[in-house]
Order: C-alpha cells, then structure tokens, then sequence
C-alpha cells in the first residue's frame, strides 16, 4: 500500500455495526500496533450491496479507541446517593472486585428467586440502538439466556424513536419488521419523512444514489428538507403528523377516480381479503361448518369459503347470504339471508369521504399535488406487467411507498402502516419486484430469513405470533414491567418482544401505578450497554430520576454519560476495534440491506485493549462462572446464542458444558461451525482463516427479496384491506382489561378498528398537552420535530472528535433550525440564542434560519442535552427530548408514542 | 498526455462527509483540516426550495493562481495536473491561500489534537513538516503514482485512487484521466452535464460538477427562486458565500500600509533632493517606514527562518519580485541618500515606484479576492502610494521654513494626485459594482467610501486652498492636510486587505437533477451579481 514508510504496518478487516442499517465490512490500517485509518473493505466489493464500503460513522472508531476520555479501568461508586447533583465518587478498582461485586450481587437476586414478589424480574437489561449492541456484546446473551427471565423493557428510545408500528403491523402484514422500496427496480417513490439518506446506512445511500441514476422519481412528503428530501425529485412541505390523511386520499383517488382495470384485479381477488364477505357486526361472513371466511363464487352467485378451488370471487357487491361470524371470545353470531358486501366494498365506502379536496385542509397541501401524486403512483405502477427473477416470473410494480419516523409510529402509524400497505395491495405492488418489501422479522420464528417464517394461520392469512386475549390464556400477570404482553397482542413473544412494547411505561410505572397492574418494583440489577436512556429517551427528567432510584446498577462503560452517572459498577469493555466476534452478515436485513449472499463476518481485534478494557465474551464467560451458570451459558452457545448453531447434521463443535473456555476458543467453534453451515459441513476452517480472510458468503438467492412467491406457494394472502382479526382481539383485549378492571387502557383499545378511520391527530397532541399541562395550547405555537443524522444516528459516538467535526458540515447539528419568515415575524434572527419550552420543559440553543422548514414548525437534528458525557456536554446543543411528555394519552394501541411536542420560542440573546 | 481530474456526481451526493473523514484519516490531517469536504446549499424560498450538496477542495487548476503567486516555487504542478506542495520550501507565507479562488489551503501554525491531549494516532501519524506551511489535497498522488508504479489505473483500482473517492458510498466521486477518451471520467462527462466551479476566472480548475443527464431536456426547473431569495439574503448560505479572508491580518496589511506611504515619501525626497538641501532624513524615514511594514510582515509568516526562500519565484510571484526589488532598492537608495549623486537618486526613486507596483501587483494577483484581483486596483494601490508620499512630505517639510516654496509644489502634486485618487476609487468601485463582487466587500467599501471622501479628498483640498490663501497658516495647514491624505490611503489599504478581502465563495452553475425533472438555475449566493 502506499503511504510513508512505516515501521510495521497492517490492515485488519472487521465489520461496522454501529447503526441498524449495517452490518458493513471495512478495513483499519493498523502501523506500530495503532490503528490509524478505517478504509472500505474492497474485498467485499462484489458481495457487499454497497461495494464494501463503510459510512461516516466508521470513521469515528479510531479516535473511539484512543480518545482520552474512555474509562479504561473497573470503577465503583463510593456516593450511595444517586441522581443528577450527586457526584457518583467513583474510584478504580480490580476486575476481581467488580466481577465479585456484580456475582455476589447476581447470586443474591438468583437465591431471592428470579422473579419478585410481583413477578418481575429481578435482573433487568437496556441496550441500545435497534439491537445492534449485540454485535459487540459477545456471549452476553448467552449468559442472559443461561440466566433466565430478564427484564428488557426499560426502554431507550424506542417506541418514541423507532418505526414502532411499522415494526408490528408490517411484521402481521408481510413479515415487515422494516419496510423498503425495492429500490433496485423501483420507478416511483413516495416517501413519508423515510430519512433514508440519512439513515439508511451505505446501502440505502448506494441504492438511492443509483436509483436517481436511472431515473426514479422520489417524492418526499415531510415537514422539514431532510438530506432526503435535498436528494429527491420533489419536496412537499405536509404539516406534522397529518400524513394519513394525504394517504387516505391517495387511496380515494385510487378508488373513486380511476377506473378498477387500473387497479390489479387478479392481486386483490386471490392475494387478498377484499373479496371476503364482511357480516353485519363487521366480522368476516364465515361459513357455519368450516368457519372459513366466505365469498362469492361470480359464476354461480353462491357463497362459498374463500379457498374453494376454481371459482371466480366477486370483488364488489352485496350479496344476502347465510353464515356466521365469529366475535370476540368465540361468540358465534348466525346469519340466515343476511346482507353482506365484500371487504373491498367496504373499503370503497370506507374512503369516499377522504378526497384530495378534504385532506388539503389537513395536511396543507394543495389537493392538486395530491391528486397528481396519487396518479402518478398509479400510472407508474406497471399493472399487468412481468419480470423474471432467477427463472420465475413475477408481477414488476416499481412503485413504494416509505414511511419515516413519527409517520409510522404512535398515533396515526396504524392508520399510515394500513393505507401504505393497502396502496400497494391495490396495484400489486406489495412483495413483488419493484415494490414495498419487507426485509427482516424479529418477531415471528425463526428470524434468520422471511421465507421460512411464513406459514399458513387462519383465514387463508399467514400465521401470527399474537399474545393470547382469550379468557384462559391472557397474560394477566405482566412478564416484564412495561406489561408488554398484557396489552398489546401484536407485539408477541420473541426475544425482541420485550423492547418493543410499550417500554415508556416501564419509566413511568417507577412513579405512578397503574390501577389494577402489580406495583412496578425497581430491578435488583440493571445492565445497561451501549444506551443511554437519560438523554436518549422522553421527558429525561423523569426517566433520569426513576433510573437513580434502582438499587444497583451495571454499565459497561465506554465513557462516562448520563445513565452511568447512577451506576454502581462500571465495566470497561473492549470498544468496536478491539473486540473478538463473529457476525451474521447478508440475506435481508434492516432498512435497505438487500444482498446477494449471507454468511459470516469477524470483528477482528485490529489493536490491543487500551486500559483494563476485557472482550465481552471474557466479562459474559466470567459471569457465567460466577453465578453457577457455566453449562447452562456454553450450552446456550451450543444452541446459537452467540450467533451461530455449533453443530448441524454432519458437524459438531460444541463447547464441553463445564468447562470454562477461553475467547478464542468460543470463537473459534463458532468459526468452524459458521464455515460448516456455509458449505453444508464441507469445510470447517475456524477463527484463523476468518481473520485471514475476514468473512465468508454464499449465495442468498434474490428471488428470497420478495415474499409473494412464497406466498403463492401455500395458497396465502395478504392480510388486507379488512383487519376483521385485529378487530377481534382488540374487543377481546377489551373484555380481558376490563374484566381486570383496567380502564386506563381504553382509548388505546378504540384503535382496533377493522378499516381505520382518520383521526385529527394535531387536536390530539394539542388537547392532551392542555389537558396534562394546563395550559392554553394557542401559546404553544410551533411543531417540534426531529430527524435523524447519519453521523450521529445509533453511533453512541457524541464524544467523538471527528464525528463532531464532519457532522457540523451538515446544516442543522446543534441549531434550531426554523422558517426564515416565521423567525422575522418573532424578531429572531439567524445565530440567536433562544429556549424553545413545551408544556413539559424547555432547551436552549442557537437558531439556524433556512428556508427548507415549513412556518409552523421546529426541528433540532438528533439527541444531545448532555451534561456528563465528555467534550459532548460542551456542544450547548438543544435536544427535544427533554420537552417530550410521556403520557398514556399519547401513546397508541401498539405502546408507542412519536417524536412530536407543542413548543413556543422566546429569543434570549442576540447571535454572538 | 494525463490530467487527472476528479469528477462529482451532484445528482447522486448526499452531503454524508464520508469523504472528508476519510481525507482525514488517509492524510492525517488536523482537526478542521479538510482538504475534501462536502458544501451544504439551500437555494430557494419557501416552499420551492432545493438544498444541494457539493463536494469542494482543491481543483488542480491547469493554471493555478496557487503555483503564479508562491514565491518558493513550493507550490509546483506536475506533468499530469496534479498541484503540489513542497512543505520543505514553503515560508507559510499564506498568499497561496489568498490567491485560491477554492478555499482549499490550509496553514497550521502548530499540533493541535482531537481532544485535549494527543492520541495514540495522532502521535504516529504526526508530521512537523507540514507546521507552518500551506497543504491542501494532493488527489492522494501517493496512491496514484503507486498505482501507476505497479500498472494500476487510477480511479479504477482503489489502491490507486483518492481515498475520498474510494470511501463515496453514494459513488458521487470519480477521479481519472481527463485527457484520455476513454476514462471512466471522460466517459461520465461526455454522458453527463457538467460544469466547473468559477470557471470564469479562468484557472480551468480540474473538478466537475456532474448535474444531469446529457439525454435529458435542457431546461431548468422552476424550483429554486434563486435570484429572489438571494436578494433577499434568505438563504442559508453560511460557509458557501464569500466571508472574510483570515489569512493575510493587519501584519500582512503593514506591508502594504508602510510599504505604500514609506516608498511614495521615499520617491518626493529623492526626487526633490535634486534641487533641495539636505532631504536625507526624510529617505532614511522612508526606508525605515518601508522596512518596518517588511519586518512587521516577517511576524506573519510560518516559517520566517526560510524567509530567504521568497527570492526563488522571480519568473511568476509578484511577492519574489517584491522581494528582490527591495533587495536592489534599499542599498541603492542608501547608496544615493549617501551620496545624493543625482543618477543614484533617480534610479532610486525607480525602484521605489516599482516596489509600489510590485505591491499592487501582489494583491491584484491574489485571484480569490475579488475586491483585489480587479484591473482598477492596480492603479489605485500605485496612485494612493504616491499621494500618500505627497502627504507624508508635506507633514515633514511642515518645521521646515526653508522648504516651505517646495512644500507649495508638492502641495499642488498632492492635490493632483489626490484628485486622481478619488476618480480611480471611482471607478474601481464601479468596476467592483458592475462585475459583481461579494456583498460583504462591497458593503464595507462603501462604508468607507463617505469618510475616504472626507478625510482622504475634501478636508486636505479645503486645507491646502487655505494654506495658499493665508500664507502664515500653510506650513500647519499643509501639514494637516498631508496628514489626512496619509491616513485616508493607509487606513484604505488596511480595510481592503483586513476588512474588505471576501473571498470568492462558492458558486454552483445549475443545481441538479434528482431522478427525475430538470436541473436548477445557478446559485450564488452573497454576491451583488449571479
């Protein structure tokens, strides 16, 4: 390579994790034992979607391994008073002594039983940034899953933060966790404030930029002109947080402007439930016998259940016929010659309303551009058109919509998740080529790709993991204590569960109780890696304080922050370039990580430890040993845990169950076990090969991008238009809630409606503030919102010199940013010093005018507000978390709430 | 032949500052330092607003103003384009910086790191050769001549290619071989539309601007309302419109300020000392004025130890040729103040007309300034030199009863010479005015211009009419008068390059196509004309 001479020089290939939208391959130069540059990992070039390249935030990982601020030693706390004002008085110490403290701790929770008295557990867990934390944290799952029941619903950000309705509902859908246009082939997009320039890692930027190249027209719909919307064909300022109504038209369009032959016909009889009968108490007619869902056979006029072979459905009329449906609680309502239209019908009815005309009050957009987007939309849509995919022939549909943050999350994320979703079952445009694509589960089993987790469930739809709400199978009794279970079916029960449900009331049970539910006690232990809630989440304040109330608590600590400024130990772990792990790369994954292989990546250590700093395998292992748990934590390594299975049909390089193993050797089995998985057991090179080479692909066939085959192949359809199923067993969670005497939950239970109906989500907002708050919301006259960053995003790198740096090159970081014209009127000028107060709380910072933000609105990029985390607390940056109020009148029937306040902004001092 | 060249997909940039981290990391650099970084425009008024990311750094001119003004010869540019450094000859005498129509130099006095104290990687990557001197991009030459060292193609094999377009994760930047047909980036600009960055000053700078398909319309959209936000100031321009030079402060100015005054006294005293007595204090003062304005400039520069180097560039740099003028002038001028042969003194005052020349030739060189680089500053920064010798004369001759019959002479030069001052003000604000220049220079210009009037033309003319109308009063009245000539030129000069030095900005020629639609009309915003 070139460069100076050096003394000796290497690179070491490892992988980018620190954003949902990875994992990536990269390359740090390492001279004299120093890493001193990140580069793209060109040996990926051909496998990798964005030719093994790596985004900003990587190259933040060397000042991250050197930067003087890292705490690089065990460290307790001597102040056993805790909170904001109290200086933890923390002092080093050995790792026999944190390691001692923490297992004595473990162990006396484990004698205690691992639940307490109100059946939480006694051992809780927060991690950060959309699961990618396990890509560093080594075995600690294992050690958790040796451990048992872990509490992980204290809730960092997400529901609030994340896409946490499209996480649900796109999961019920079509095995959509998180949702992407099939952006290689797709022609048109509208995209609903989806930030994905900024968050859509290399990959989503590859494939956009590429995307432009052929021409796709991108038409961003938001607020403010995010980088995405600087990127797109068109920005169209919509007011916050009235995107359904602009979707709701669009279908309106669709359905009452546009003759039905421009719809895909063959699609919606056969792929979907719109020909379904729907019954007069809005459950689907079913016949009596079968109890399958009927619909009318056009040939012969009968109905008939919906999978008799070889008829034509009617997809429009009313039709009288006989049948039953099936409430809540299996209460059978018979139907003799009875009237019943399809659900398609219904859905035609449902939004004859909803016109171009009546959204362009709500949105504050004109009913042209809408009306023009919709047929746009539409006459992208190629409806009737084919593509062959590695030899099968698929219906093409280029046409996506995206929805971003505060879109697809919280009040109003059902509504736009449904229409978005519906919009494509409309031209077909829904897990075909060219359309909306779902690319990860986390919620249904297995998880390691889409495909297999279909399978049929009732009603010709695919199987749902939905928590039970019959009478004998509801969890009364919450398992974690954001009662997660207990209140939100469609949030199941895998090891992601937990975090997605509604994680808010976690926080505010440790302060209020909620009438009929246990008393949310504190957890004995708390871990905490890679998050840092007190700033990261809503209404800091409170979080910050119910956090300083719990009796011990674990971080392993990269520096000091906010949260660890009540932790009782700090763990000092190895930072991204000096770990040892093994990860899952490829298939598809969050965001735009659509590839052509999978296999495996090693996070090689590129430089030494600094410090005491211990691989997280070592701290799990040490645990593990010190809590009794050893073969229960190598066999949960055994089982995967760790990323990998050891053993498969013709291979096994399982872990001996007793004993203790060192890092390597941990890796090392999953090495050969991950070459022997990729090669059907042919090949079985372990940890040397993998930090030769650095990863290991096969083949990930693209037809597996898309879920419509599959679903073809067992006769299944998406369920859509008519949730007739969410609809009951929200009458059911009602009657179980009730039953409990439960009623706090019930503005939440209104929202299991089978056809959503639009809701004015700003009166909402404004009369849930004045009602909490007191206040006379008119004094409250701007929108807050926020974006996401790429350099910042996930990164847990604020502390980062370069990342500072660069990200200061990007207009917005660290300002208020406002409308030129509305700042005038107020007498504000660009550079000002303002406080911008909700009815919660207030922020200062500096005021960047731009011209790209509607009048009405505010927004402050990312999350800062540090008063502990070094050289970040020095940013003065303003941060909306703070003003954001956690209430249950703002949280949805999914636990989730949005990025979104009331504020008003008063000028401190002129710019400097 | 080869000339690499980079080439920047507008239409594909997404403003992520990937590449500059990764110039960071591939060369480096300090913090702050940023040989590549990624410009982020809005242009337009709400709600028909386009915001525009642009990749800048160094341009590798074919003729780059940089390499003209270096007087080290330090900054040199080789067979295939590429515009180098050589930190071992540069003084840091920042004009280089000054004359970069691009922003893309950058002088670092001393180590300064990410945090408090230096890290590991810091430490190893240090490189005191580069304190105190100009550096910029390199388009990493290290790699390309690598690259061509071991039969790689730069731009198409990444060991051989830039490290800022090897890290693009949006493929926005592509480096190559414009002189070959058949490059990756002859064939992307014979594609595309494309344009260069200030391409009308005439530097053919080595870096497009990809804006478009070539297939497509040639029509602009109707979305970014340039001209009328412009004008309204209502665009976020910060970073992308002219702002003031940091470069060159007031030390830089003294050259200028004492070098003006000092070599104008210097041309009367000489000239007058033809048919006067004993003048030669007042040419030692001369000397001593200019030789304080060099001195001062000494304090400037990075390295002043190699100060000697500023003699190697007399066949480009205004300032080499400032420099060995000086050399020639100052025992010349000693000599003739010695020995006041008249030939010594005529050739004297020569050679202080032409270190007068030489310094307004410096700043008319410096490229990126537009309030410098025009024609009409030349003469200005020549004449207001002469008339503030006029004035500075009349000052010293004031005590003088002797000299008074020759302080009425050169009473009526100054007079003339003032005159001429204030018409070629004139005109060289309305040459600024006419050709569009940066509003910030133009704005402190004309904040000056009433007080220039006043103290620099009609206070001295009211004065020295006075003087001539009462006899008694015309050695004060004269002296006052000079005084006020003197200080309206040397307080001009100090404005003009402290105060009034914006730099070019930066300027797109068409905003992009996104996907779909058409490209934009051109932005440039903080300049009195587009």
């Amino acid at each position: 390579m070139p460069g100076k001479p050096t003394h000796d020089e290497r690179t070491v290939a490892t992988y980018c994790y620190q954003c949902v939208a990875g994992p990536d391959l990269l390359k740090v130069r390492v001279e004299d034992n120093i890493a001193t540059e990140i580069t793209p990992n060109f040996d990926a070039a051909t496998i990798h979607p964005a030719g093994g390249k790596v985004c900003v935030k990587a190259f933040g990982l060397v000042q991250k391994a050197y930067n003087p601020h890292r705490i690089l030693y065990p460290m307790k706390r001597t102040n056993p008073k805790k909170g904001r004002n109290e200086d933890p008085g923390f002092v080093r110490i050995s790792w026999e002594e944190a390691l001692t403290l923490v297992a004595d701790r473990l162990n006396a929770a484990r004698a205690a039983g691992l639940t307490d008295e109100t059946g939480y557990p006694r051992v809780a867990a927060s991690f950060g940034g959309g699961g990618t934390p396990t890509a560093y944290m080594g075995t600690l799952p294992a050690f958790l899953s040796a451990w048992g029941p872990v509490d992980m619903s204290f809730g960092s950000g997400q529901g609030v933060k994340c896409y946490h309705s499209e996480h649900l509902y796109g999961e019920l859908w079509h095995r959509g966790f998180t949702v992407s246009p099939d952006t290689p082939l797709c022609e048109y997009l509208v995209s609903f404030g989806a930030n994905v320039e900024a968050s859509g890692g290399v990959c989503g930027v590859k494939r956009h930029a590429d995307a432009r190249k052929r021409g796709m027209k991108r038409v961003q719909i938001e607020p403010h002109l995010s980088v995405t919307g600087a990127c797109s064909a068109e920005w169209i300022p919509i007011k916050p947080k009235t995107d359904s109504a602009f979707l709701f038209a669009m279908i309106h369009v669709f359905l009452h402007e546009h003759p039905r032959d421009r719809l895909d016909i063959p699609f919606l009889e056969d792929r979907t439930s719109s020909p379904y009968l729907i019954g007069p108490n809005g459950l689907f007619m079913r016949d009596a016998v079968t109890r399958k869902p009927l619909m009318i056979d056009s040939a012969t006029g009968r109905a008939v259940p919906f999978d008799t072979v070889g008829i034509d459905p009617a997809l429009e009329g009313s039709f009288v016929v006989d049948g039953i449906e099936v409430d809540a609680d299996e209460e059978i309502i018979a139907h003799k010659a009875v009237t019943a239209c399809t659900a398609f019908t219904q859905l035609v009815a449902h939004v004859k309303d909803y016109s171009p005309e009546w959204a362009a009050a709500i949105c504050d957009v004109p009913a042209a551009t809408i009306r023009r987007i919709a047929d746009e939309f539409l006459a992208h849509a190629r409806v009737g058109e084919t593509i062959e995919i590695e030899g099968m022939t698929l219906p093409l549909r280029p046409v996506s919509i995206s929805l971003g943050k505060t879109v697809n999350n919280g009040w109003g994320g059902y509504e736009c998740c449904w229409a978005r979703t519906l919009i494509g079952c409309l031209c077909g445009a829904l897990e075909v080529p060219g359309s909306t694509l779902g690319t990860t589960v986390r919620l249904n089993r297995p998880a390691d790709n889409r495909w297999s987790s279909v399978k049929p469930g009732p009603d010709g739809f695919m199987q749902y993991p939905m928590n039970p709400t019959s009478k004998s199978e509801w969890i009364s009794r919450p398992t974690a204590r954001s009662a997660h279970r207990t209140l939100v079916p469609l949030v199941a029960d895998s090891a992601w569960s937990q975090a997605l449900g509604p994680t808010h009331l976690a926080w505010m049970m440790q302060s209020e109780d909620f009438d009929k539910l246990p008393v949310a006690t504190p957890p004995d232990v708390w871990f905490v890696y890679r998050t840092n809630p007190a700033i990261s989440f809503w209404d800091t304040k409170a979080v910050g304080e119910a956090m300083a109330k719990f009796p011990f608590t674990v971080c392993f600590a990269y520096t000091r922050d906010e949260t660890n400024h009540v932790a009782d130990v700090l763990l000092p772990d190895c930072t991204d370039l000096e770990g040892l792990q093994l990860l899952r790369i490829g298939g598809t994954k969050y965001v735009e990580q659509f590839w052509d292989y999978q296999g495996f990546a090693l996070r090689a250590p590129a430089v030494p430890p600094q410090g005491e700093a211990k691989d997280f395998t070592w701290i799990a292992t040490e645990l593990a040993q010190r809590t009794g748990l050893l073969a229960a934590y190598n066999a949960a390594i055994n089982r995967g845990a760790a990323g990998v299975r050891l053993s498969g049909k013709s291979y096994d390089f399982s872990l001996a169950p007793e004993a203790k193993h060192d890092v390597e050797t941990i890796w090392d089995a999953s090495c050969r076990a991950a070459s022997a998985e990729i090669t059907d057991g042919a090949e079985s090179q372990g940890l040397d090969w993998f930090r030769e080479h650095g990863f290991r692909v096969k083949p990930f066939p693209r037809l597996r991008w898309y879920l419509y085959p599959k679903l073809v192949e067992q006769k299944l359809r998406f369920e859509q238009p008519y949730q007739e199923q969410l609809f009951r067993i929200g009458k059911e969670l009602g009657h179980r809630l009730h039953e409990q005497g439960i009623h706090w939950w019930d503005k939440q239970l209104a929202e299991y409606e089978p056809l959503p109906r639009w809701h004015d989500l700003n009166v909402l907002w404004e009369n849930a503030l004045a009602k909490h708050y007191s206040v006379r919301i008119a004094d409250y006259p701007f929108w807050l919102i926020t974006a996401r960053s790429m350099q910042y995003s996930w990164g847990g790198n604020v502390g980062i010199q370069i990342i500072k740096e660069v990200a200061d090159n990007v207009a917005g970081h660290g300002s208020v940013v406002m409308n030129h014209a509305a700042a005038e009127r107020l007498g504000i000028g660009d550079g000002d010093l303002v406080e911008v107060r909700s009815p919660l709380n207030d922020t200062k910072g500096r005021v960047m005018l731009c011209e790209g933000i509607r009048p009405d609105t505010l927004l402050m990029i990312g999350q800062f507000d540090h008063w502990v985390t070094p050289y970040a607390k020095d940013f003065h940056a303003p941060s909306m978390n703070a003003l954001m109020p956690m209430l249950l009148d703002l949280t949805d029937a999914t636990g989730s709430s949005a990025d979104l306040v009331k504020v008003k902004i008063t000028r401190l001092e002129a710019a400097s | 032949m080869t000339r690499w060249a980079m080439v920047a997909d507008l239409e594909r940039c997404v403003g992520c500052q990937t590449c500059t981290a990764a110039c960071r990391h591939a060369n480096a650099t300090s913090p702050a330092v940023q040989w590549r970084k990624v410009l982020d425009i809005e242009a337009g008024a709400y709600p028909n607003v386009s915001r525009i990311f642009v990749p800048v750094g160094c341009q590798h001119c074919a003729d780059p103003p940089c390499m003209h003004v270096c007087p080290t010869t330090a900054t040199r540019q080789r067979a295939d384009g590429i515009v180098t450094v050589d930190y071992d000859l540069c003084i840091g005498c920042a004009y280089c910086e000054i004359a970069c129509p691009y922003q893309a130099r950058f002088l670092v006095h001393k180590p300064h790191f990410a945090f408090d104290a230096e890290m590991q990687n810091e430490a190893e990557r240090a490189d005191p050769a580069r304190f105190g001197v100009a550096q910029k991009c390199t388009f990493c030459s290290d790699r390309v001549d690598f690259g061509l060292a071991n039969d790689l193609t730069p731009g198409i094999d990444p060991r051989a290619t830039p490290a800022c377009v090897n890290s693009c994760i949006a493929d926005a930047l592509h480096f190559g071989d414009v002189d070959d047909p058949d490059s990756n980036v002859s064939r992307l600009l014979c594609e595309q539309r494309s344009f260069r960055m200030h391409a009308e000053l005439e530097t053919d700078p080595g870096f497009h601007y990809l804006y478009g398909n070539a297939n497509g319309e040639e029509q602009e959209s109707v979305r970014p309302a340039a001209d009328s936000a412009m004008a309204g100031g209502q665009i976020r321009t910060r970073g992308v419109e002219p702002s003031l030079q940091k470069h060159w402060d007031w030390k830089a100015a003294s050259n200028f300020m004492c070098g003006g005054a000092g070599s104008g006294l210097f041309i009367f005293t000489a000239l007058t000392s033809l048919w006067y007595g004993d003048l030669v204090p007042f040419g030692w003062a001369a000397l001593g004025i200019v030789a304080l304005g060099l001195s001062i400039l000494m304090l400037k520069i990075g390295r002043p130890l190699r100060f000697i180097y500023v003699l190697l560039q007399p066949q480009r740099s205004w300032m080499t040729r400032e420099a060995w003028i000086a050399a020639a002038w100052f025992p010349l001028a000693a000599l003739a103040l010695w020995s006041k042969w008249p030939a010594l003194l005529i050739a004297a005052a020569g050679f202080a007309v032409l270190f007068l020349c030489s310094q307004a030739m410096i700043l008319q060189a410096a490229k990126g300034i537009p309030a410098w680089r025009i024609a009409w500053a030349v003469p200005l920064i020549v004449v207001t030199g002469l008339a503030e010798g006029s004035g500075l004369f009349l000052a010293a001759t004031a005590p003088f009863a002797a000299l008074q019959p020759l302080a009425k002479t050169v009473a009526v030069i100054a007079v003339i010479l003032t005159m001429l001052r204030g018409g070629i003000w004139r005109s060289y604000l309305a040459a600024l005015k006419t050709r569009g220049a940066p509003t910030g220079a133009l704005a402190v210009l004309y904040g000056y211009r009433p007080w220039f009037f006043a103290i620099g033309l009609a206070l001295p003319l009211v004065l020295i009419v006075a003087g001539f109308a009462v006899a008694t009063a015309a050695a004060p009245l004269f002296a006052i008068a000079g005084l006020c000539i003197t200080a309206a030129g040397v307080a001009f000069k100090f404005i003009l390059v402290t105060r009034a030095a914006f730099n070019q900005g930066f300027a797109l020629v068409h905003t992009p196509v996104r996907g779909s639609g058409y490209a934009g009309p051109a932005v440039k915003p903080g300049w009195s004309l587009s």
